[in-house]
């Protein structure tokens, strides 16, 4: 069994690193290490096995029968979604507007009271070390005031991540939007019910382009094929 | 991609773990519920014992299944069980969500590991499989020294990086990664051969 450069450095540290205790940069440093070096390589695997197995010592307990209703219900609804966008669903052609979605988008000044709340709070991309992705911010409004959110962006994905989110609402949830310019929004599969802790994420994929909007709005459960009410998120891509 | 007419009138209850993930990834429901009535007891579980609190292991235990739900095209089998990629979801997202709550500057005011501090637990009673594992690897636990154990279950349960855990102890960092080798290898060794008395 052969070992890599500076093996001494290293020899000690599979054990932390299977654990995930290992800081970010020392992590990284021995993912660099184990490429080269065939011991720690073997050591990694073995000892993964162990750690593997550490849960299963986990006193066990039944999670509550309504948490598996909480999960279920979103995951009917994102599918529902999914099934009625059919095989285009991952990539969205361009929206065709229809006028039955014209809430409040179709509103000239409601329209325009959304792009001077995004302009308002400066919205700007900043680019990731490394990732080649973007960062942009969010703007909070209406029950959602006092969200702190950003969207990262990253290819054809963009997550939403958000903090301090009120509920939606009895018998909500919040739907993600994708709107184009001078186009209605589009719903995304993406729907979302905040932590007890206010957080939450969503995913969004999709040809994402520069000028889009992506929006939340508070939503019937089970999401709507149009806003039923005004954006409390809303984020431009630059 | 959707559900075929096929694939819809498949028993997803009759499938492998292995075979239900391609089917969720493309969105179908029952057969993420499948993987969910599997896995979700054991994925409760290590939430709660490592964020202590029902509420909190709740939140934990839905963001993982949220997140595997979303990403099932990301499972490689590979890389082990749809278990293991269970938990390990559940893990991250249970680190995470200690994180966030900074548990770790309440938690590291005295020496007791994570599991020592966490509130007593609704305890239920095991299936026969998951029991027998489950004695098998606290038979295996039980038989490392103590200051191994505690390192791992700090690092493992609690979330904690080694040198969190040497400032903790106050030990050489070098002697705490040590410890983890050890006892881990020790733990391989033992469930390899099953030289554990259970």
């Amino acid at each position: 069994m052969s070992t890599g450069p500076g093996h001494d450095r290293w020899a000690d540290t599979a054990g932390a690193y299977v654990l995930g205790a290992l800081p970010e940069d020392e992590r990284t440093g021995f993912e660099a290490h184990v490429t080269t070096c065939e011991a720690c390589r073997i050591e990694v695997d073995e000892l993964a096995g162990a750690a593997d197995a550490l849960p299963v010592s986990a006193p066990a307990m039944v999670p509550p029968p309504a948490l598996k209703a909480r999960i279920m219900a979103e995951v009917n609804r994102e599918a529902a979604l999914l099934a009625a966008a059919g095989a285009g669903a991952d990539r969205p052609e361009p929206a065709k507007p229809r006028r039955e979605k014209r809430r409040w988008f179709g509103l000239p000044s409601l329209a325009l009271a959304c792009t001077t709340l995004l302009a308002g709070i400066g919205v700007g991309a900043a680019v990731f070390a490394g990732g080649g992705g973007k960062t942009l911010s969010v703007a909070a409004t209406g029950s959602a005031a006092k969200a702190v959110a950003e969207v990262d962006v990253s290819g054809n994905k963009a997550v939403l991540v958000a903090h301090n989110m009120p509920g939606p609402g009895q018998g909500k949830t919040y739907q993600v939007w994708l709107k184009r310019p001078g186009e209605p929004p589009q719903p995304t599969p993406a729907l979302f019910t905040p932590l007890s802790d206010g957080s939450a994420t969503a995913t969004v994929t999709g040809d994402l382009r520069d000028g889009d909007q992506i929006l939340v709005t508070a939503e019937p459960e089970g999401g709507s094929p149009m806003p039923t009410s005004d954006p409390v998120l809303a984020a431009q891509m630059t | 991609m959707r559900s075929s007419r096929a694939e819809e009138s498949v028993d997803v209850r009759a499938l492998a773990d292995e075979d239900l993930v391609p089917l969720m990834a493309r969105g179908d429901a029952r057969a993420f519920e499948a993987i969910y009535e599997r896995h979700s007891g054991a994925a409760y579980s290590l939430a709660y014992r490592m964020v202590g609190t029902r509420a909190s292991a709740e939140d934990v235990t839905q963001e993982a299944f949220m997140n595997l739900w979303r990403s099932g095209a990301h499972y490689d089998r590979r890389r082990g069980s749809v278990r293991t990629w269970v938990l390990g979801i559940v893990h991250h997202r249970a680190i995470d969500a200690l994180r966030r709550a900074s548990v770790h500057s309440r938690r590291r005011s005295d020496d007791e590991t994570a599991a020592e501090r966490l509130e007593a637990p609704e305890r239920v009673d095991e299936d026969v499989a998951r029991r027998d594992e489950a004695a098998t690897v606290r038979a295996a636990i039980d038989h490392l020294p103590p200051d191994q154990v505690k390192v791992i279950e700090l690092a493992y349960f609690g979330g904690f990086t080694h040198v969190e855990i040497a400032d903790m102890l106050e030990t050489p960092v070098g002697t705490v990664k040590g410890r983890m080798r050890l006892g881990l290898k020790k733990l391989h060794e033992a469930l390899s051969h099953g030289a554990v008395g259970t």
